[in-house]
């Protein structure tokens, strides 16, 4: 039974390796609420206080979920979900939302990086991922924050003050880490180095696939790192805009696809 | 180390060969035709094209470092990060508009009237030419070369000098002309005058101390591969050739201090060739020799019957044989070379000149009782290459020679 008068709700979480993000929309599509937390410990736990976060966002009451969907790393962690959800599938419903027409989606999330094909319906078309050695960006990034002495947040304004950027690239998310170690070790400036794990990341995105514009990207990596965006542009040399509010793409998406038609 | 004054004049015949592709390309003035290093520039010569030579382009896009910011265009289109940087970084490149050859006044890459491939290398050239075959509308050719050979074979000769000698008809129809043989037997010839020449450049390296390295020969031999089959190739050899014997008697050494002297198995590491030379230096180490220059020394051509010593040639290459044969060659090699050591380079994306994965380096370094190093790396992608780990393996394994050397004098 509805306890407000939103009337019945749908909720998308997306369990993802850096942050569970959770997402409540009403039954016209609005979104009402939204929450997210680190990714620590046990994943329900994560799940359910990120959904809780979010239902009081929307100032809504579990009473009023019509129904869950989960996605992400972890979607079976998710407590009472009803329906399991493609990662891939709920990014291309999440930033159709916005969208509404056919655009190549970059997602760079915690873990894996995706070149989505979206089409004119908000469907995946095609779908492309970095090989099993490239997964991790945005853990990457967290890495190199870590290293680099500064809140995850912060990278983006040191990545902006840098001269040159530093070569830390590598196909493989440990061999890069080492490479940060390397640079740092040889004297290169942090704000160089915040640049060059930014580029990281952007040559891994480009080698996925051709990007055909428009390209849109969702995640993490694009809410708090805006310079591998500008990084894939200039590689790629397409224009990249990131969807409204990245980091709730895929639980936005999640909630959108499991209202009841 | 010091440079070779024959460097001005390697120099001049670069650009003058880039110049007159470049020139061929842009005024249609002769047709122009893509050649894998190994493949059959003599006939191509012969039948007067203009031969562009892909491997070079790729080195260079490799040495100017301009590679990994390239290659991701091709990975885009599927062509794995496992397959040779070569093609990955050229095509990469044509991708994203750039060339090296800037440098000689080229805008890009000659276009192709036809490439021409022989797969004794690897199967990765014919994938890459047909890459550009499909792009631009043009024919693609080629021999499939028998690999991984034992002993040369006359029925495997036979079967090469077949391929070569169906290759004329169609390239004759992109020529416009008939093969004239005699032309063929002169461009045999000089092709033959080069490779001595240049194998009498190499082997210079055999005097204590040496007076070119392996770092050397990578800069040097591009005439050797370019312009096989060209008088003027023929001439720098016989200045390179003359300073180094003069180097030689002076007994100026290219490492001042040689103290050890290595051999080096495998592609070079293009980005990373002034670096390692440097590192090597600093180590009083000589990298004498080395399969990848040597490879451009083809004993058996013989002008009395071009397409027959063409198709030996090619079969004989070290790159194209197998385990035994190999390993029978770096043995010779060790000790015409009197080396203290051998360093295989584990080129990640060119299994085929990768020496590293069947032991050999062990069998090797038992047999011929040689301390032996295997450094990862890369042909061009860097991102397979550590500078750290590879001063910490070359520092080990230099120690271990110099170790070896107070042993043996002890015991003296």
């Amino acid at each position: 039974m509805a306890t407000t008068e939103l009337g019945l709700v749908t909720a998308g979480v997306d369990v993802g390796t850096e942050y569970v993000k959770a997402v409540v929309v009403a039954e016209d599509r609005r979104i009402l609420g939204r929450a997210s937390v680190p990714t620590r410990g046990y994943f329900q736990d994560r799940a359910y206080e990120a959904l809780r976060a979010a239902l009081e966002d929307a100032r809504a009451g579990e009473a009023d979920l019509a129904v869950i969907g989960a996605t992400g790393f972890a979607p079976d962690r998710v407590p009472h979900a009803a329906t399991r959800l493609a990662e891939s599938v709920c990014h291309a419903a999440g930033a159709w939302h916005h969208v509404r027409g056919r655009m190549t989606l970059v997602v760079l999330g915690g873990h894996e990086p995706q070149v989505i094909a979206v089409g004119s319906d908000g469907t995946p078309r095609n779908i492309q991922r970095v090989r099993r050695c490239a997964v991790g960006v945005g853990s990457f990034l967290m890495f190199a924050a870590r290293h680099l002495d500064v809140h995850p947040t912060r990278l983006q304004d040191l990545a902006s003050a840098a001269t040159a950027a530093a070569s830390v690239s590598s196909y493989c998310s440990v061999f890069s880490g080492t490479g940060i170690l390397e640079r740092l070790r040889d004297g290169a400036s942090l704000e160089d180095v915040a640049l060059g794990s930014m580029r990281s990341i952007a040559e891994r995105v480009v080698e996925i696939g051709d990007l055909d514009p428009p390209v849109v990207a969702a995640g993490g990596v694009a809410e708090y790192f805006p310079g591998v965006l500008r990084a894939i542009e200039s590689l790629a040399g397409v224009s990249v805009v990131a969807a409204p509010d990245p980091i709730y793409t895929a639980a936005h998406g999640a909630a959108l696809l499991v209202r009841p038609s | 180390m010091t440079q070779l004054a024959s460097a001005a004049a390697l120099k001049s015949v670069m650009a003058n060969y880039f110049s007159a592709l470049g020139q061929a390309a842009r005024d249609r003035s002769a047709p122009v035709a893509w050649c894998t290093s190994v493949g059959p520039a003599e006939l191509l010569r012969a039948l007067g094209f203009q031969v562009f030579f892909p491997e070079n382009h790729a080195a260079m896009l490799g040495a100017s470092r301009r590679a990994n910011h390239v290659m991701p265009r091709a990975h885009a289109l599927g062509y794995s990060q496992d397959i040779c940087s070569y093609l990955t970084s050229d095509i990469g490149a044509f991708r994203a508009g750039e060339t090296p050859l800037a440098t000689y006044g080229l805008t890009e890459v000659p276009k192709a009237d036809v490439l021409v491939f022989n797969t004794n290398q690897c199967r990765d050239v014919r994938d890459w030419f047909e890459w550009y075959g499909r792009r631009w509308g043009v024919p693609v050719v080629g021999v499939r070369s028998p690999r991984y050979v034992d002993e040369v074979r006359e029925a495997d000769v036979d079967g090469v000098t077949v391929q070569l000698e169906a290759l004329v008809a169609p390239l004759e129809q992109v020529a416009g002309r008939r093969l004239d043989p005699t032309a063929l037997s002169e461009a045999v010839r000089l092709s033959r005058r080069l490779s001595d020449l240049w194998g009498a450049c190499l082997d210079t390296a055999t005097h204590r101390p040496a007076p070119l390295t392996f770092f050397d020969g990578t800069v040097h031999m591009g005439p050797a591969v370019v312009l096989r089959g060209a008088p003027e190739a023929c001439d720098y050899y016989e200045v390179l050739l003359e300073e180094l014997e003069s180097r030689a008697g002076a007994r100026h050494a290219a490492i001042p201090g040689e103290a050890f002297r290595v051999f080096w198995d495998g592609m070079p590491i293009w980005g990373r060739l002034r670096a390692l030379g440097s590192l090597f230096e600093e180590f009083h180490t000589a990298v004498v020799a080395s399969t990848y220059c040597n490879s451009w020394v083809f004993a058996a051509l013989d002008p009395a019957e071009p397409f027959r010593s063409m198709a030996r040639a090619s079969l004989e290459l070290f790159i194209v044989r197998s385990e035994e044969p190999k390993e029978r060659y770096l043995e010779r090699m060790a000790r015409f070379y009197q080396v203290d050591g051998l360093i295989f380079h584990d080129c990640r994306t060119c299994p085929n000149n990768s020496n590293t994965r069947y032991g050999m380096p062990q069998r090797l370094g038992d047999r011929l009782g040689l301390p032996t190093l295997v450094l990862d790396g890369d042909v061009n992608d860097l991102r397979c290459f550590s500078d750290e780990q590879a001063r910490t393996n070359v520092e080990g394994f230099v120690e271990l020679l110099a170790d070896r050397g107070a042993t043996a004098r002890g015991s003296r």
